[in-house]
C-alpha cells in the first residue's frame, strides 16, 4: 500500500483533528485503505470507455479530472463578458453545483453509503468519531479535487479580469456551495432512505448515474452551440420565486459585493448562502447517527409486489416469439436489461443519445426555417439513431452476474437458436422499440404524416441491421461475460465498419424518395431481405460457439 | 425395479495441465440410493459432478447415464438432472419470481407450472415473502433454498447436490433431511457431497471417500466401520486420508496466536 500525498498534506492539520477528539493515526489508517480501494474503482464519467486495469497506484478518478477541467473551461465566458454578476456568476454556480452534485451522487454515493464501515470497523477498538470523521474527510478529499479541477483555471481568468475582491468572495462561495452540496446530498439520501428501502435507493443512484453519463456525451455536442443561444444582456429582475433557486444566492453576493448594490434583496440572498450551506452541514452532523441507522435499510429490503404480466403483453409475446423457448428467452433477456444496474448504466446512455442526435443533426442543416424544414428530406436523419445498435449488440452478451450462465451448461438446451432469436427480439422491442416510437412521434409532428411510411422503412431497416450486427459480430451467449471484460477501443474497427451499413440504408432510402412509389417498393424489398436474413442468422452450434 | 442402474463411471480420468486431478475413478448408482460423497478439499468431489453435467469436458474415461454414454452428443439426460452448485452464481439482479420461471423453462415447463411450483416451493420453505424481490438482496441461507428448488421445479430423476445446507438454519437442514428421504423414497437417485459428516452419516444410504482423485473408500457406514478401527465418519475420513496432525497444527497455531 503506497502512502498518499494527500494524506501527507492532511497530517500538518493532526492538531486540529485531535482537539475534536480524533484518534488521528487510526484516521489516517482508515483513510489509506479507502484510497486504495478507490484506485481500483472506474468513476461513472469514465465507465463509458474504460477497462479495469489492475495497476495498483493509478487513481482512475484523479485521471478523470481532466474531463472536469474541460467542463470547467465553458464557464470562463461568465466569468469574462460583461458585469451583470448577478445572471452570470449564478449560471457560473449553476453549472459548477450540477457537475459537483452529479459526481457526488454517482461516484461518491458507495463512500457515503458504505456500509462496510458498519460491519468492518464498529466491532473493531475504533471510536465512532473517528469512523465518522474519516468518513466525511474521505468525501472532503475527493470534493476538494474535483472542485479545483472545475474551477480553478475559470477563477484564475476571474481574477486577472475582475481583481482580488472578486477571486475571494467566489472561492469562499465555491467552499461554501461544497457543503451544502455534502450536506444536502446527505439529507436527500437520509430522506429516500427513510422511506424506500436499499434497492430502490441504488436505482435512483443508478439513473442519476445514467442521466450524467447522458449529459456528458450530448454535452460534448451541445456546449459549444449552446453559446449562441445565451444573451447575456439579460437582466434579471428580482423575483420571490428566485429564492430556492440556490445558485441565485451566491450570484447575488457578487452582485451586491462587485457592483456595491445593496438592496434587501440582495442581502436576503446573501444570508441565505451563508446561514444555510453551515445549518445543512450542522444538519449532517446533528442527524449523522440517525443516517448511520438508516443505512441498515440497505441490507434490508422488504417485500415487493407482484408485477402481474398483463392479458395483453402475453398475447404481444406469443404473437412476437413462436416457441416456448424463444418466449423463455424473451423474458429472461428482458428482465436482465431491466433490472441490471451495470448494464444499463453502459446501455441507457448510449439510446438516450440516439434519441438527441437525429435533432443534432437537423439543427446543423436548418436555422430556424421551419417551413422548409418540413418539406425537406432531413427526417432521414432518424437513421443516425441506428449508429448505437452495434454497440449494444456487443453489450449484450456481458454482465456484472455472468457467472451465473452455468446454467446454459447444466440445462437440457437442444438448440442455440431460440436463445438469441429470443434475446435480439427482446433488444428490438424493449430498449430501440420506445426510442422509435419517441423519435417518431417528434418526426411526425416535425415533418407530417406524411413520413410514416418512411418510418415504418426505417423500423424494418433498424432490425434488418440489429441482425447483420448480430451476424457480422463474435458470438456468444447472453450475459455470460464479464462486464469489466467490456472495451469499446477493441471493436472501434468493427462497429465503424458496420456504421457503413446506416449510410447504406439511409443513401437508398433517399435514391427511393425519388421515385413515386419508389419507397413502397423498398419497403418490400426491406421486408423480403428481412426474412431471408431472419432464417439465417441464428443457425449456431455450440462449437461454433466455443471455437 | 431398486437395482437399476443409473450411473456407471469407468476409469474416469481428468486433468488441468500437468496437474491430475482424477486418477481412475470408478462407481455405480442404482436408483433410489443416497450417495455421501466425501473427501478432502481438492480431493476432486466437485470437478466428477462437473464432468458429469457437462460444464467441463476433455476427460478420459466412460460415463453411462441412464444407460448412454454422455459424451454422444445427445443432451436429452439434462432433463432428468437437477443440480446445486457448490458456489451459488446466480444471475442475482433478477427477482426469485424471474429467476425460477426462466430456470424452469429452460427445462421445458410452461410459464404457468413453473411460477406455479417455484411460488409454492418458496412458500414451503419459509422465504415466500421475497419471491418478487432481487435475489441480489437475499441472505445467504435464502439464496441457497433458492438454489435447491431451482434443481428440483423440474421433478428429476438424478440430483447432484455440491454442499446443499451451507448456509441452512438449523430448522431448514431438518426440512432438508427430510426432502432428501422422501425424494428417495419416491424413487429418486441423490448424489450428495458435503464436509459435515454427521449429516453425512446419517443420512446416506451409501458412502464414498475420495481422496486424491481417487476412490478411498465405498459401502454403506456399517461397512466403512467394519473395514476401519475408528468409530465415527470424521475419524474413518482422517484415518482414510492419512492425517493425524490435527493435534500438533492445533497447539502450533494457538501458540503462534499468543505471540504478542
Amino acid at each position: 500500500m503506497q502512502d498518499f500525498r494527500t494524506l501527507k498534506l492532511l497530517d500538518r492539520f493532526e492538531r486540529v483533528f485531535s482537539s475534536f477528539g480524533v484518534d488521528y493515526k487510526i484516521m489516517r489508517k482508515i483513510l489509506q485503505v479507502k484510497l486504495t480501494m478507490d484506485g481500483r474503482r472506474v468513476p461513472t464519467i469514465f465507465s463509458q470507455n474504460a477497462k479495469k486495469k489492475d495497476q495498483e497506484s493509478n487513481n482512475q478518478y484523479l485521471k478523470s479530472l481532466w474531463i472536469y477541467v474541460i467542463f470547467g473551461l465553458f464557464t470562463i465566458p461568465f466569468v469574462l463578458l460583461g458585469e451583470n454578476y448577478l445572471f452570470q456568476m449564478s449560471l457560473f454556480y449553476g453549472i459548477f453545483t450540477f457537475f459537483v452534485m452529479t459526481s457526488m451522487i454517482s461516484d461518491f454515493s458507495s463512500v457515503l453509503l458504505d456500509i462496510r464501515d458498519r460491519n468492518i470497523l464498529f466491532p473493531k477498538p475504533v471510536n465512532r468519531k473517528t469512523i465518522s470523521t474519516a468518513k466525511l474527510v474521505h468525501v472532503a478529499i475527493y470534493l476538494s479535487f474535483l472542485t479545483i479541477a472545475l474551477v480553478s483555471i475559470p477563477l484564475i481568468v476571474g481574477l486577472v479580469k475582475n481583481g482580488l475582491l472578486f477571486f475571494i468572495v467566489s472561492t469562499l462561495n465555491i467552499i461554501l456551495i461544497d457543503l451544502l452540496i455534502i450536506g444536502l446530498t446527505a439529507l436527500i439520501y437520509l430522506f429516500i432512505l427513510r422511506f424506500f428501502d436499499g434497492e430502490k435507493l441504488k436505482d435512483i443512484i443508478n439513473y442519476v448515474q445514467i442521466g450524467l453519463s447522458l449529459m456528458i456525451m450530448v454535452g460534448y455536442q451541445l456546449l459549444i452551440r449552446s453559446f449562441q443561444f445565451i444573451d447575456l444582456s439579460v437582466s434579471l429582475e428580482p423575483q420571490w420565486w428566485q429564492i430556492f433557486i440556490f445558485p441565485m444566492w451566491f450570484g447575488a453576493n457578487m452582485e451586491m459585493i462587485m457592483n456595491g448594490s445593496y438592496q434587501p434583496f440582495y442581502l436576503l440572498f446573501t444570508a441565505l448562502g451563508i446561514l444555510i450551506p453551515l445549518l445543512s452541514i450542522w444538519i449532517y452532523m446533528k442527524f449523522n447517527d440517525a443516517f448511520e441507522q438508516n443505512l441498515q435499510k440497505l441490507t434490508y429490503h422488504g417485500k415487493a409486489k407482484e408485477n402481474k404480466q398483463g392479458k395483453l403483453r402475453q398475447l404481444f409475446l406469443k404473437v412476437i416469439c413462436h416457441t416456448k423457448e424463444e418466449r423463455a428467452y424473451f423474458r429472461f433477456a428482458s428482465s436482465m436489461m431491466k433490472n441490471e444496474r451495470d448494464f444499463k448504466l453502459k446501455v441507457y446512455p448510449s439510446l438516450g443519445f440516439s434519441i438527441v442526435i437525429p435533432f443534432i443533426f437537423i439543427m446543423n442543416g436548418f436555422n430556424n426555417n421551419f417551413n422548409e424544414l418540413s418539406t425537406s428530406k432531413s427526417y432521414l436523419t432518424i437513421y443516425s439513431s441506428l449508429i448505437i445498435i452495434p454497440t449494444i449488440m456487443i453489450l449484450l452478451k456481458f454482465s456484472g452476474k455472468y457467472k451465473g450462465a452455468w446454467i446454459y451448461r447444466v440445462a437440457p438446451i437442444q438448440q442455440l437458436k431460440p436463445i438469441f432469436s429470443g434475446t435480439i427480439k427482446a433488444f428490438i422491442f424493449k430498449l430501440y422499440l420506445p426510442v422509435y416510437l419517441l423519435l417518431s412521434v417528434v418526426f411526425i409532428a416535425l415533418f407530417g404524416v406524411r413520413v410514416m411510411p418512411d418510418l415504418v422503412i426505417v423500423f424494418i431497416n433498424a432490425i434488418i441491421y440489429a441482425v447483420i450486427c448480430f451476424m457480422v459480430l463474435k458470438k456468444s451467449i447472453p450475459f455470460s461475460e464479464s462486464i469489466d471484460q467490456y472495451n469499446q477501443n477493441s471493436n472501434a474497427a468493427i462497429i465503424f465498419g458496420l456504421m457503413l451499413f446506416v449510410a447504406l440504408f439511409a443513401g437508398l432510402h433517399y435514391v427511393s424518395t425519388l421515385f413515386s412509389y419508389g419507397i413502397y417498393l423498398y419497403m418490400v424489398i426491406a421486408i423480403i431481405c428481412l426474412a431471408a436474413l431472419w432464417k439465417q442468422a441464428f443457425h449456431i452450434t455450440w462449437e461454433k460457439l466455443m471455437g | 425395479m431398486m437395482e437399476e442402474v443409473i450411473l456407471e463411471i469407468t476409469d474416469l480420468k481428468k486433468n488441468y495441465g500437468s496437474k491430475s486431478v482424477l486418477n481412475g475413478v470408478s462407481l455405480q448408482v442404482k436408483k433410489g440410493e443416497i450417495i455421501g460423497y466425501i473427501g478432502p478439499n481438492g480431493a476432486g468431489k466437485s470437478t466428477t459432478v462437473k464432468i458429469i453435467l457437462g460444464i467441463e469436458d476433455n476427460y478420459f474415461g466412460e460415463i453411462k447415464l441412464f444407460g448412454h454414454d454422455i459424451s454422444d452428443g445427445n443432451i436429452d439426460y439434462k432433463r432428468k438432472i437437477g443440480y446445486v452448485p457448490e458456489i451459488a452464481e446466480v444471475y442475482d439482479n433478477l427477482t426469485g419470481q424471474e429467476y425460477l420461471t426462466f430456470i424452469g423453462e429452460l427445462y421445458g415447463l410452461d410459464l404457468e407450472l413453473a411460477d406455479y411450483k417455484a411460488k409454492s416451493l418458496m412458500e414451503l420453505f419459509g422465504i415466500g415473502e421475497v419471491y418478487y424481490s432481487r435475489i441480489a438482496s437475499y441472505s445467504k441461507g435464502m439464496r441457497q433454498k433458492l438454489l435447491i428448488i431451482s434443481s428440483l421445479l423440474h421433478n428429476p430423476e438424478l440430483l447432484f447436490f455440491d454442499e446443499p445446507i451451507n448456509g441452512l438454519d438449523a430448522n431448514s437442514v431438518m426440512i432438508f433431511k427430510e426432502i432428501m428421504t422422501q425424494l428417495s423414497e419416491q424413487g429418486k437417485t441423490i448424489f450428495y457431497s458435503s464436509h459435515i459428516m454427521d449429516v453425512v452419516e446419517k443420512i446416506s444410504s451409501r458412502i464414498i471417500l475420495l481422496h486424491d482423485g481417487k476412490i478411498a473408500a465405498d459401502g454403506t457406514f456399517e461397512e466403512l466401520k467394519q473395514q476401519n478401527t475408528k468409530g465415527s465418519l470424521e475419524q474413518i475420513f482422517n484415518q482414510l486420508t492419512g492425517f493425524n496432525e490435527h493435534k500438533e497444527l492445533g497447539a502450533r497455531f494457538v501458540s503462534v496466536v499468543k505471540e504478542m
